[in-house]
């Protein structure tokens, strides 16, 4: 008999016991699928898989390269968003105020290149004052204790509001991202006669290429942040301080890391990522609304992507790399059923019920996985 | 009463130590020294201000008023990691352990080894590190990997003295460092603390509870009642008897204390 096994995930946690060579194969196999249902982001990976291989199989125009495009914007934004918003919702906190940034963010770039600045300037300051409001959260979280809920809730109405001031509430151009068309003669071989017909080429610079306007510029900058962030929360000090604030705060305090930069840095991260984000967009999208109850959407879409990634908002654990998968959820969920054609008003209702269902999911096999039982 | 002892052999030396939070007084007058290689006992009812003194000596705190020596110099600790350079480190009472982090984590926290010059960390350097450790002071765990939230207490407390340990300090303050234990761990701790005290590189500052314990483990005692040290004997020269008697008399007093203020409220 296999008690050992067959009571299940305290087992499987202590690794190789005495019986191990004695399991038959499909033992192992069953282990290894343990395994890997209890490893972090192992749920929601199989969630993704089942989701994505559904909308294949019952929808043509789904696994195909047109759509993969189409898939993207719906994604890698709320990915960049997850992983900054993962850092702190290990720590305890929630950063709200990542809706603000990023509707502040590309109005305040296209100001400042109104005002006679060069792009990458414009840019640079326009980001500098996104780390700035991250300060500004950070300092009256951590130093005058105001919860974060309140403290970034207060910082997405302030700037939501000085964005429709500063742009009067008109939509703008984004800076840099205008795409010009030119026409060209391109050859045609037509009954063996080689023929010029005019055709329109659209050409957009490098840099709206770079930031967010080439097909995959926004895949890339979400595969790279989360890569990055995700090496800095497993391997760094920082990241295994921000473990230890949300884990035990007094204690790591006790044991000398420094629990308020930590979570400065982590509010900064939250609204520089979110400042990127929002001029990623604005130029992909080559303008830009003053869209508040939209930024709120995306804000809210970023936290799910991490909670759904299976972090939790109690803080002291989670995952980077399962902030990107609850983002290609969110987005695969999203694509797959505007394909499918389900009206516009059901879209949230399914998001929400995805969401709640990931959480259920999540809240149980991290019970598993601590070792404190399923009861 | 014991003579006070000559600076040359003290390593730490409290002065006039004061400290209080809002209305309450945790230390009221605090003198303490601490000589080179002994291992002080400090007993005290809960709340006379143990773990408030012992949380200024590592850091962690300020006082408001008195002053310390180290090694003869004054010493101004501004942090725990300061004062760790300085060579004083601390098992506090709570542990400070962090659960989900894993056991050579928690052993190397905030003295992680990190590889040059990209500042990642050798969690192989530290982990190889953590066994020799633990094996050196007869702490057997079979995996360092597995987040500590697992461990039973015992092995919780191990963990938080091999931190201690790790940092090579030559003053350690150690706050209840038996609490979660079962006889057999706590007699394996104090075993190391006699060894430690064996080697003569280390002195200790021990808080405990029991008085056995003390008269087993400590050169010398040092009793705090009410935020004043109110006994400083060699545990040679007391007693369970004499320390008891003190304990008792403090109840007697602090009972006849509240029987005139409740009489001084009624009339």
């Amino acid at each position: 008999m296999e008690s050992t096994a067959a009571s299940g995930p305290p087992a499987t946690a202590e690794g190789g016991g005495p019986g191990t060579t004695t399991r038959a194969p499909a033992s192992i196999a069953l282990d290894l699928v343990k395994r890997f249902l209890t490893l972090r982001e192992g749920s929601i990976i199989v969630v993704t898989i089942l989701l994505g291989a559904y909308f294949a199989a019952s929808n043509g125009t789904f696994f195909t390269t047109a759509n993969f495009k189409t898939l993207l914007p719906y994604f890698a934004p709320f990915a960049i968003l997850g992983a900054g918003e993962v850092f702190l919702m290990i720590n305890g906190e929630i950063d709200l105020s990542i809706g603000g940034v990023y509707l502040f963010a590309p109005f305040l770039f296209y100001q400042l290149n109104n005002g006679g600045f060069p792009l990458v300037p414009s840019l640079i300051v326009a980001i500098i004052a996104c780390m700035l409001v991250g300060v500004a959260n950070g300092v009256l979280t951590a130093v005058l204790g105001v919860t974060s809920f309140v403290t970034t809730l207060g910082m997405l109405f302030s700037l939501e509001g000085l964005t429709l001031i500063i742009s009067h509430a008109a939509p703008v151009l984004t800076p840099g991202a205008q795409i010009s068309s030119h026409t060209v003669n391109v050859a045609h071989i037509v009954n063996g006669h080689k023929i010029f017909l005019p055709q329109t080429v659209n050409h957009i610079g490098t840099f709206a290429e770079i930031f967010g306007g080439g097909t995959y510029s926004e895949l890339i900058w979400a595969l790279v942040v989360v890569a990055i962030l995700q090496v800095v929360l497993v391997w760094t000090r920082w990241g295994r301080y921000t473990v230890a604030v949300g884990s035990n705060r007094l204690g790591a305090a006790e044991a000398g890391v420094r629990v308020r930069l930590i979570l400065i840095r982590n509010f900064v991260l939250c609204s520089t990522l979110a400042g990127v984000v929002g001029v990623l967009e604005a130029v992909r999208a080559t303008s830009v609304q003053p869209d508040t109850a939209g930024a709120n959407s995306i804000l809210f879409d970023g936290i799910s992507a991490a909670v759904i990634g299976g972090t939790l908002l109690q803080g002291g654990s989670g995952t980077v790399v399962g902030a990107l998968i609850g983002a290609l959820f969110l987005g695969i969920l999203h694509d797959g059923l505007v394909l499918q054609g389900v009206n516009a008003n059901y879209l949230d209702f399914y998001l929400g019920l995805a969401i709640l269902l990931a959480m259920v999911v999540n809240t149980y096999v991290g019970r598993v996985r601590r070792g404190s039982g399923v009861g | 009463m014991v003579a006070p002892a000559s600076a040359s052999d003290d390593v730490l030396q409290v002065e006039h130590m004061a400290k209080r939070f809002g209305p309450v007084i945790a230390l009221r007058d605090i003198n303490l020294h601490l000589r080179k290689g002994e291992v002080l006992g400090l007993l005290g009812d809960n709340g006379a201000g143990k773990s408030t003194l012992i949380k200024i000596i590592c850091g962690f705190q300020k006082q408001d008023g008195g002053q310390m020596l180290l090694h003869g110099e004054p010493y101004e600790p501004r942090s725990v990691d300061q004062a760790r350079s300085l060579g004083i480190d601390v098992v506090y009472q709570d542990l400070a352990l962090i659960d989900e982090l894993s056991v050579y984590h928690n052993l190397f926290l905030r003295r992680e080894r990190v590889y040059e010059p990209v500042p990642l960390l050798d969690n192989r350097a530290m982990r190889r590190e953590a066994r020799r450790v633990l094996d050196e002071i007869g702490i057997h765990l079979p995996r360092l990997d597995v987040p500590v939230a697992r461990l039973s207490g015992g092995q919780r407390q191990a963990i938080a003295v091999a931190r201690a340990l790790i940092s090579n300090a030559d003053i350690l303050l150690l706050d209840e460092p038996l609490a979660a234990m079962g006889a057999k761990e706590g007699a394996q701790i104090l075993d190391l603390v006699a060894r430690l005290k064996a080697e003569g590189r280390v002195s200790i500052v021990m808080i405990l509870h029991n008085y056995t314990q003390v008269l087993i483990a400590a050169d010398r005692v040092n009793l705090i009642q009410d935020g004043v040290i109110t006994l400083d004997k060699p545990t040679a020269e007391t007693s369970i008897e004499e320390l008891n008697d003190i304990v008792v008399n403090e109840y007697r007093r602090a009972r006849e204390e509240l029987a005139r203020a409740a009489a001084a409220g009624a009339g």
